[in-house]
This record gives structure tokens, C-alpha cells and sequence, in this order.
């Protein structure tokens, strides 16, 4: 019976993903048909289509940018956070924290009249509301690396006589290696998946995955490219996921 | 000399905090004033500025109307994904094989952005979609993409939602779940005993503080409620969105009037349940 329901809850994760296989693979798939007609590579060459490619560079390079600004800034308040006396150390959690009781829609709509007045090229527009959006993520990440981080390491090596930058070097940085490669991950996808910020600053010159999708699956009959764009988006994070839990794994299984 | 050595110290950690806190505070105010400003038609995409309340008096109907259909989809949303959620996680806190297996399904659905669960939901839920494939397309097949009740839509943040409920009800009380459950099942106190005895009081503060993210964020998502909603009536997002991208420029006011009002209900919601929050911890 426990097994039973541990079934119907893996059906309730999996099964919307289903259709989703099935389209890509699918050649002809009229309904009632449960399973397709006919199979065909169509999704797949449709991946490496030059629109497609195109698209998921510029969405590889918008996560990028993100993950590059919003990682080391939520690391650098995240340290202050841990220095600051607590009544500014609270006013500094509460601003990190607020870009997420905005609707992202009623940011960027805000926003962006201010970006085209300052002539803002749309990129760096977008990279920017991205990366507000993305700071209460990044800087929880290293704020609970930090809370279980412990000073003495840093102290000790002090004693033996390392200088700052060699803590720095080859104390801290390694102990919060596994923190920045969560939080540089989650402002990555803050990018790579954006819909609503690219959309409405880009004005339809930033030609991500998404934007993509997003006019795919509006219209009718283009269930093969949706599944085809969908997989394209969903599968670089897993990879990405995969190879920065490998390690703890690995080490795992040693234990 | 010595006293303001920490002064100083504070002084750097301030310095390091600047560069989150600046951009933060600058695109935050910014927004909401221009936005301020253009609902009142004080900063027009064209022709002179003139103080007008329209968007907010004549549109207030159809906002009002907006702001309920928003809060019905976030809070059947919410109430779906808390109960999917608080069961994943009993499981996976239950089960120690076959739970790491369901940990790691729900957590792999993480990374997957609300517009591609909305795309994938609706090859599911459609008329024609695999779901009714499946049941053999029977004539009494529930409209969930573009009905009246937004189901496919709740659905969607439903499923999405739940595995991050599951992740930070697991995260939040894992260490010391074990221990207790151990003790009650020596005990011999039954699973199911032990999930609604153990498990969801441990729980019931990460399912509070996840069920106001959760509500907050479905209040102001656009991508699901767009693409599976119907044409009409609209919630906030949708609204705000179409009148934005409106031809029509006079619409900006309307626009930025529908996502300021966004932004209230959500801050209203945030402290309505935060209140809630902490009655509960003083009846503790």
C-alpha cells in the first residue's frame, strides 16, 4: 500500500512530462491515437536548427551574465549580512528579500520606461532586472553556507601564517566553493528561463529559448517545436545539476 | 582607539553590502514611482504630462474584477500545492529507499520554468491532449485549457509548486524528523500516526512560510495564466501584460494602474500571512 502511493506520487511528478517525450519523438500523432502514428527525428534536427542554435546562445549568454553579476554581489552582502550589527544587518536582509513579494511583470513594466530613457542598450537592461530579481536567491544561498561556516578556519590558518589573500585563496573560497556553484546555478536559470523581463524589455530583439517557446505553444499545431523547445531549455540545467551533485555523490559512496 | 576599530569594521561590511543593496533599492523605487507616475498619466510614452485619475477610477471595476480572479487561481494553486507537497515530503521523510526515489523525481522538476510546465500542461490538458487520448476522449472531457475555472493553469503551479514545498518542508525539518519517528514508531505508533503526529506539526512552519511564497508568486506569474487561461474575463498579470503591449499608448496608464495594484495585493497578502504566522506560533 505504501508502495502504491509512493507510485501515485511519482505519476503525479512524471506523468505531465510524458506528452512532452512523446511529441518530440513523435512524426505523425492525430487523436484519438494514444501513442504516435509514426516516429520521426523532426524534433531532434529541429534543435539544431540555426533559429534554435542562435536562441540558445543568447539565452546561455543572458543566464551567464546574470550568474556573473548576481553571484559575487549575493556573496559580498551575505558577508556583510554576517559582519553588520543587527538592526542594519536586518534592513539589509529586508531590501534583498523584497524583489520577491514584486510581480516580476510589474518590475520590468516599471522599469522600463527609466531603462529607454537612459538609453539602456536591451541586454544590459534585461541582465540588470534579472539580476535584482535573482539577489534574494544567490544571497539566501550563501547565507545559509555561512550560518554552518566556521571562522576558525580562516583563524588558523592565520596563526600558521598565511596573509589575506592566501586565506582568501586557499581557505574561504574553497569552503564555499559547493555554495557559489548552488547560487551561480539558481541565478543562471534566473536568466536562462526568462520569459516576461526578456519580452517586455527586449521588445522581441533578444531572441532567447523562451521567447521562442513562448509563441510556439500560443499558437496551434506546433506541438513537435514546443516539445523540441522545451527539451532544449530543460535539458542543459539537468546536465548542469547532474555534474555539480556528481562530486557529493561520489563522495557519498565512498562513505 | 579600540571602540572605533568595530565602527570602522561596520563601516567596510556596509561598503560590501552596497553593491547588492544599491541596484536593488535604485530598480525597486524606480519602477514603482515611474509606474506611480505613468497610472497618473505624469509621464507619457508621448505629448505633454496631465494629471489624470481614469486609470484608477474608470478601470477600477474591471482591476477589482482582475484582482479576484488572480487571488481564486493563487490561492486554489497554493492549497494544491501545500497538500501535494506536505505528502511528497512525508514520503520521502518516510521512506527511506523508495523516497530517495521520489526526492529525486520531484527535485529534477525544480529547474523547469513555469512557461515550460505551462507548454507541457497544455499537451496534457487539451481537448485533444494526451490526458484525453488516454481516457479515450470521452464527450464529458473537462475544458482545463482556456475554462472558466483556470484548471489547467491551477494544475500547472500545482505540480510545479509542490515539488518546492516538498524541497523546503524536507530541508527545514529532515535532521530532526528522524529521531522523533524512531522514537514514536518504538512506540508503536503506525506510519500514518506518525506523519499526521510527528511530521506535520515539525512541518507546519515551512508549510507556512512556503504556502505565502507560493501565493504570492502565483498572484503575479503571467506565463501559465496566459497561455491556458481563457480569452476573458483576465487575472491582474494578463491584464497588465495585453494593455502594456497595447498599440493603443493611451493604455499605459491602465497598464501601470493594473500592476501597481498587483504589487498592493501582494504586499497585502505577505503581511496578511505573516500575521497568520505568527498567531499560530503564540497559540504554541
Amino acid at each position: 500500500m505504501h508502495l502504491g502511493f509512493g507510485v501515485l506520487l511519482g505519476a503525479w511528478i512524471v506523468l505531465p512530462l510524458i506528452p512532452l517525450m512523446l511529441w518530440f519523438v513523435a512524426g505523425q500523432w492525430r487523436a484519438p491515437d494514444i501513442l504516435p502514428g509514426t516516429y520521426s527525428a523532426q524534433g531532434l534536427i529541429e534543435l539544431f536548427s540555426p533559429q534554435i542554435q542562435s536562441a540558445t546562445a543568447t539565452s546561455a549568454a543572458l543566464g551567464t551574465s546574470v550568474a556573473l553579476v548576481a553571484t559575487p554581489l549575493g556573496l559580498l552582502a551575505a558577508l556583510a549580512i554576517r559582519r553588520l550589527p543587527r538592526t542594519h544587518s536586518r534592513f539589509v536582509e529586508v531590501v534583498l528579500l523584497t524583489p520577491l513579494a514584486i510581480p516580476p511583470f510589474a518590475l520590468v513594466m516599471g522599469a522600463n520606461v527609466l531603462l529607454l530613457r537612459i538609453y539602456t542598450p536591451s541586454f544590459s537592461a534585461v541582465v540588470l532586472v534579472l539580476a535584482v530579481a535573482a539577489l534574494p536567491y544567490t544571497t539566501f544561498m550563501f547565507r545559509s553556507a555561512l550560518a554552518s561556516y566556521d571562522d576558525r578556519f580562516e583563524e588558523v590558518a592565520r596563526t600558521l601564517g598565511a596573509n589575506a589573500r592566501q586565506t582568501l585563496a586557499h581557505v574561504r573560497l574553497p569552503l564555499l566553493a559547493a555554495a557559489t556553484a548552488r547560487a551561480a546555478f539558481l541565478a543562471f536559470l534566473v536568466g536562462w528561463g526568462d520569459y516576461i523581463a526578456t519580452l517586455l524589455i527586449g521588445g522581441g530583439q533578444l531572441r532567447t529559448l523562451p521567447l521562442i517557446l513562448g509563441s510556439a505553444a500560443a499558437g496551434s499545431g506546433n506541438e513537435q517545436l514546443t516539445a523540441a523547445l522545451s527539451l532544449a531549455v530543460i535539458g542543459p540545467p539537468l546536465v548542469l545539476l547532474a555534474a555539480l551533485s556528481a562530486p557529493r555523490l561520489r563522495e557519498r559512496i565512498r562513505r | 582607539m579600540s571602540e572605533r576599530l568595530p565602527e570602522r569594521a561596520s563601516r567596510r561590511a556596509l561598503l560590501m553590502a552596497a553593491p547588492a543593496v544599491l541596484p536593488v533599492i535604485v530598480v525597486l523605487a524606480g519602477a514603482l514611482f515611474a509606474g506611480l507616475l505613468q497610472s497618473l498619466g505624469l509621464m507619457p510614452f508621448t505629448g505633454e504630462p496631465q494629471l489624470s485619475f481614469d486609470a484608477w477610477t474608470t478601470g477600477s471595476g474591471e482591476i477589482l474584477q482582475a484582482a479576484g480572479i488572480s487571488l481564486y487561481i493563487a490561492a486554489a494553486s497554493t492549497t494544491l500545492s501545500v497538500v501535494m507537497g506536505f505528502m511528497i515530503a512525508a514520503y520521502i521523510l518516510a521512506m527511506p529507499i523508495s523516497g530517495r526515489v521520489i526526492a529525486g523525481l520531484s527535485a529534477a522538476t525544480i529547474p523547469i520554468p513555469h512557461l515550460i510546465a505551462a507548454g507541457t500542461f497544455g499537451l496534457l490538458l487539451s481537448d485533444a491532449g494526451f490526458l484525453a487520448r488516454v481516457l479515450g476522449m470521452p464527450e464529458e472531457f473537462p475544458t482545463f485549457v482556456g475554462g472558466p475555472w483556470w484548471g489547467a493553469a491551477i494544475l500547472e503551479y500545482g505540480w510545479k509548486e509542490s515539488a518546492f514545498v516538498a524541497l523546503v518542508v524536507v530541508g527545514s525539518i529532515s535532521r530532526r524528523v528522524g529521531d522523533l519517528c524512531d522514537a514514536a514508531s518504538t512506540l508503536g505508533a503506525s506510519p500514518r500516526q506518525r506523519i499526521l503526529n510527528v511530521v506535520l506539526p515539525l512541518a507546519l512552519p515551512s508549510l507556512g512560510i512556503s504556502a505565502i511564497i507560493v501565493f504570492v508568486y502565483t498572484l503575479g506569474s503571467y506565463e501559465a495564466v496566459w497561455l491556458l487561461g481563457p480569452i476573458s474575463p483576465e487575472p491582474l498579470p494578463v491584464r497588465a501584460v495585453r494593455l502594456f503591449g497595447s498599440v493603443d499608448l493611451a493604455a499605459r496608464p491602465d497598464a501601470m494602474a493594473t500592476a501597481l495594484a498587483s504589487v498592493a495585493v501582494g504586499v497585502v497578502a505577505i503581511l496578511a500571512g505573516l500575521l497568520v504566522l505568527r498567531r499560530f506560533k503564540g497559540l504554541r
